[in-house]
């Protein structure tokens, strides 16, 4: 099988991690170049014209949070008035990528030590996972653990100071894609987009 | 233990000082606002406190009072420094150490002490000048602290203050000690016995660090493998390193060889895994790939967890404070005046607090307000 060459463009180092983990688990032999990640929305935002033009060349895969937006289709076509190159993977993480992590809930609530029912059964439903993940890993009886993800008392961060790096890990060592899949339909989607994804080279392209 | 509040007078740039300080404060401001300043106190304290060191040695290190004190204090010619000491951010102070100094009027201007202090939680232990001060002055050009006979009661904080660790690796320096002449500076701030200072530790302890290091480089600069420590037929000792290339065995190099970001890595790496003192770093992110950078502020924490210790550290860096786990609480914002740099927590700023609750991180919310004023008139500079 020929390599598929990609490039990623992301949000945040979690989705990120997450996207070189759905890559390898898709089974296809795709070989990922660069990474685009400058953090947050707005640059994705400022990229997409860029990234749906190179997509010519290489095929890009970009993902990024629904956030606060109505749907998927609405965000694409409000990033991308142009037509969208077939080149081109535009996923969305509903609301936001943490849900897709606590889609495993066995496997997270492992992580955590927390009892399974406190983590919501359709990830996608969850209204705010950024706010969640630290709020459940608050309860949570490891300390070292509890101390890196959740923000200390008084902190205007709103997240820990090792919140990516303990997450990577999770992702990296016990989140698997097929048990995620089954509780968040955004993440089954995006997985099926880039297992069934053929790059168009040529005049049709 | 940590320095949890520092309160300074007359202190180079500063002329007051009152800060909280937690397990990682990161120092931001424009250029020359007094941040490798507010990192020079507590290499003060280090140098009174250190062996064969002192308040004379230190003041001397440095100049002369002249030099240290405050260009804009007029009212008050005294220097002050006061530190806190607590087991962790937020808690009460164990120890409180308080020194004041001022220049003497005529002779040899030397350094005296105004006053000596050390509170072991709110009990005063040490209140100078005493009696036998006044009845000879020349006690006041020596501080209790670096006096083993004197300090039996606060030796702890003694300790504290010797092991106090900076570092601002050059790595030209390291890559050419010899080409530098001259007695090495006290404390090696800027790395050109680095070298020495990897062979003299413990071979278990060179080992396991070094191999640490090696898979934390392995991630950075993917070429290099095998990192060790070897001496050449003058036993001078250097770092080595397998460089791959498409010859099966690569390449061995030596430090020499290695790129500025791969010795300040190096370096970097080391001081983290060494010790678990006060850590003093200038501008870490100096020759490292911005990838890495906004990867350094979870590294730092991950690796300064595993020992307790307190790392304080200067920036410029808008890739390292966009990590959103810092909280503003965390940065110290230097701000020049006439009156000399203001320092206060980002967080005690309205403006930038509600920023920050917005969602920003404070390298969007913060960094914008340690641009001078003036900067835009560079574009009409000829």
């Amino acid at each position: 099988m020929a390599p598929i060459p990609i490039n990623l463009a992301v949000e945040d180092l979690l989705s990120e991690a997450v996207l070189r983990k759905i890559l390898r688990y898709s089974g296809r032999p795709y070989a990922i170049g660069t990474c685009f990640c400058k953090g947050g929305y707005d640059y994705l935002k400022r990229g997409i014209l860029g990234f749906n033009n190179a997509a010519k060349a290489t095929p890009f895969l970009v993902l990024t949070d629904l956030d606060r937006a109505e749907c998927p289709p609405v965000l694409l076509k409000k990033w991308l008035p142009y037509p969208k190159h077939p080149n081109l993977i535009f996923r969305v993480a509903v609301k936001e990528v943490e849900a897709w992590l606590l889609a495993h809930r066995d496997a997270f609530a492992k992580f955590l030590g927390i009892q399974r029912r406190l983590i919501p059964p359709n990830a996608d439903d969850i209204s705010d996972p950024k706010q969640l993940l630290p709020s459940l890993a608050r309860k949570s009886k490891k300390r070292q653990l509890r101390e890196a993800i959740v923000p200390s008392l008084g902190s205007t961060a709103r997240i820990g100071p090792d919140y990516n790096g303990r997450l990577i890990f999770f992702i990296e060592a016990a989140w698997d894609v097929t048990a995620a899949m089954q509780n968040s339909n955004s993440l089954q989607r995006t997985v099926q987009a880039i297992t069934n994804f053929h790059p168009q080279w040529g005049e049709m392209a | 233990m940590i320095v949890s509040h520092a309160i300074l007078k007359n202190w180079r740039n500063f002329q007051e000082v009152n800060v909280a300080l937690g397990d990682r404060v990161f120092l931001a401001g424009p250029n020359a606002s007094g941040k490798s300043n507010f990192l020079d106190v507590f290499r003060f304290l280090r140098d009174i406190a250190k062996p064969g060191g002192g308040l004379q040695q230190a003041v001397s290190n440095r100049g002369s009072i002249s030099q240290i004190r405050c260009l804009a204090a007029t009212r008050e010619p005294n220097l002050e420094i006061e530190v806190h000491l607590a087991s962790a951010a937020g808690k009460s102070p164990d120890w409180k150490y308080a020194i004041g100094i001022k220049q003497e009027v005529r002779g040899y201007r030397q350094p005296l002490l105004t006053f000596e202090r050390v509170w072991r939680g709110d009990d005063l232990l040490l209140d100078r000048p005493d009696d036998s001060d006044k009845q000879d002055v020349l006690r006041l050009t020596q501080t209790h602290l670096e006096q083993i006979n004197a300090n039996t009661k606060f030796r702890e904080i003694a300790k504290f203050f010797e092991a106090v660790l900076y570092l601002h690796l050059v790595p030209q320096l390291v890559r050419y000690p010899n080409a530098f002449a001259g007695p090495g500076l006290a404390g090696d701030p800027f790395g050109r016995s680095f070298l020495e200072r990897v062979a003299k530790t413990p071979q278990k302890t060179r080992k396991s660090r070094l191999r640490k290091i090696e898979s934390a480089l392995r991630l950075a600069v993917p070429q290099l493998t095998q990192l060790a420590d070897t001496k050449d037929e003058a036993g001078v000792p250097h770092l080595e390193a397998v460089y791959k290339h498409w010859r099966f065995k690569g390449a061995k190099q030596r430090e020499d060889q290695f790129s500025d970001g791969t010795l300040r890595l190096i370096g970097l790496l080391w001081s983290l895994l060494e010790g678990d003192s006060l850590l003093l770093l200038e501008e870490p992110e100096l020759s490292l790939n911005s990838g890495i950078v906004s990867r350094l502020p979870g590294l730092l924490y991950r690796l300064q967890r595993q020992k307790k210790r307190q790392i304080i550290l200067s920036t410029h860096s808008s890739d390292l404070l966009s990590d959103k786990g810092i909280g503003g609480e965390e940065v110290l914002l230097l701000t020049p005046s006439p009156g000399g740099t203001q320092i206060e927590a980002a967080s005690s700023i309205e403006e930038v607090r509600a920023l920050l609750e917005g969602g920003l991180s404070v390298a969007d919310a913060a960094l914008p307000r340690t641009v001078p004023h003036s900067v835009d008139h560079l574009e009409l500079f000829k």
